[in-house]
């Protein structure tokens, strides 16, 4: 069992050696529209158009995530995490992103940073 | 790095938003200077719009430029004796007519989207040389991607592809534009060099398409425009 051992939770893995894990780079963006939007609508906008765009195994292969805690409802900014090979990819394709629901937005790329810390710089 | 954008319409052509919408929105997304491409109505109206523009750069604090698309063969051909009177001289591409008559002509600046709304990419390698020769920057337009879906945007990215291959090849300069019709279509700089990665290019030389490549046409054209100028290579130096 997967819980086998643990103390009332599920077990979790040891984390890989820093030698083994994928090197990340995050992505620091700011939704200029004319009316406030939710994170929520903002990450399945993403999600559909990445999905449509690249498809099943090209979504997969940019390991995007979104980091939740950072979405600032009051300046429309947030981070989105993916691998160091796929940046580039993840930019061009933020750039189909037309519209969340009847709402039309423009996204601004503040910057791209390898540590959560140097990316407060960008504002 | 200065970053431009030489493909926008405004309201004054088949546009959505107003100059001053388009401009702000440049601005905010990093933009050092636009070039309105409008259509050809009269000389009047070149004059009309060079005072709105001037008066528009001034109040948002970006460089604004006017540049005409030339939508058949007699525009272009009309266009290219105005060429003095404007920043950017931009063919309509898309018929292979146009394509070849733009690509042949050195007051061309920008062929526009040599892909539009054929099956195939609409640029050789025959055009690949010309566009070479007479300095024409082949552009590859954001707007035609954003626009499609499914079928007709793979085939899209496809000729777009083609045509950067040949135009790397053929050393015709490569330029990006966003192509909006409105100041929501409007694109970041970094995502338009991303884009242009997927298209073969790498990082450098798609950002050179958006900077180096812009600020070459218009320091050309500014060169143009003065009174020494003669034509390409010949100017009164005393």
């Amino acid at each position: 069992m997967d819980n086998a051992g643990s103390k009332g939770g599920l077990m979790r893995l040891k984390i890989l050696p820093s030698s083994l894990r994928e090197r990340r780079r995050y992505i620091k963006l700011k939704i200029i529209s004319d009316e406030p939007i939710a994170f929520s609508d903002f990450k399945a906008a993403v999600t559909n158009v990445f999905l449509d765009f690249y498809g099943e195994l090209g979504f997969s292969e940019l390991s995007l995530t979104f980091i939740n805690n950072s979405f600032d409802p009051k300046r429309q900014v947030c981070i989105l995490r993916c691998n160091h090979k796929s940046v580039q990819k993840v930019l061009a394709a933020l750039g189909f992103i037309q519209r969340l629901g009847d709402v039309r937005i423009l996204i601004k790329i503040l910057g791209v940073s390898g540590t959560l810390k140097k990316l407060k710089k960008f504002k | 790095m200065k970053f431009y954008d030489l493909h926008v319409h405004s309201a004054f052509s088949e546009g959505k938003s107003s100059l001053e919408e388009i401009a702000k929105t440049a601005k905010l997304l990093g933009f050092s200077g636009i070039c309105f491409a409008e259509y050809f109505e009269s000389e009047e109206k070149i004059e009309e719009l060079k005072r709105e523009i001037e008066r528009i750069s001034k109040e948002v604090g970006i460089e604004i430029y006017l540049g005409f698309e030339a939508r058949n063969a007699k525009e272009l051909k009309l266009l290219a004796k105005l060429r003095r009177e404007f920043d950017v001289l931009l063919a309509r591409g898309g018929s292979l007519k146009l394509n070849r008559a733009a690509c042949e002509t050195p007051e061309v600046d920008i062929l526009t989207h040599p892909e539009l709304d054929r099956k195939d990419s609409g640029f050789n390698h025959v055009l690949a040389k010309l566009a070479h020769k007479n300095n024409v920057a082949i552009e590859i337009n954001f707007r035609e991607v954003l626009m499609s879906s499914k079928e007709s945007r793979s085939r899209i990215l496809k000729n777009m592809r083609l045509n950067v291959r040949l135009a790397k090849k053929y050393g015709a300069p490569l330029i990006c534009c966003s192509g909006a019709i409105s100041h929501l279509e409007m694109r970041d700089p970094k995502i338009l060099a991303s884009f242009l990665t997927l298209l073969g290019l790498d990082l450098k030389e798609a950002k050179e398409c958006l900077s180096k490549v812009p600020e070459s046409i218009l320091r050309l054209s500014k060169e143009r425009r003065s009174e020494k100028w003669i034509m390409p290579g010949v100017r009164v130096v005393s």
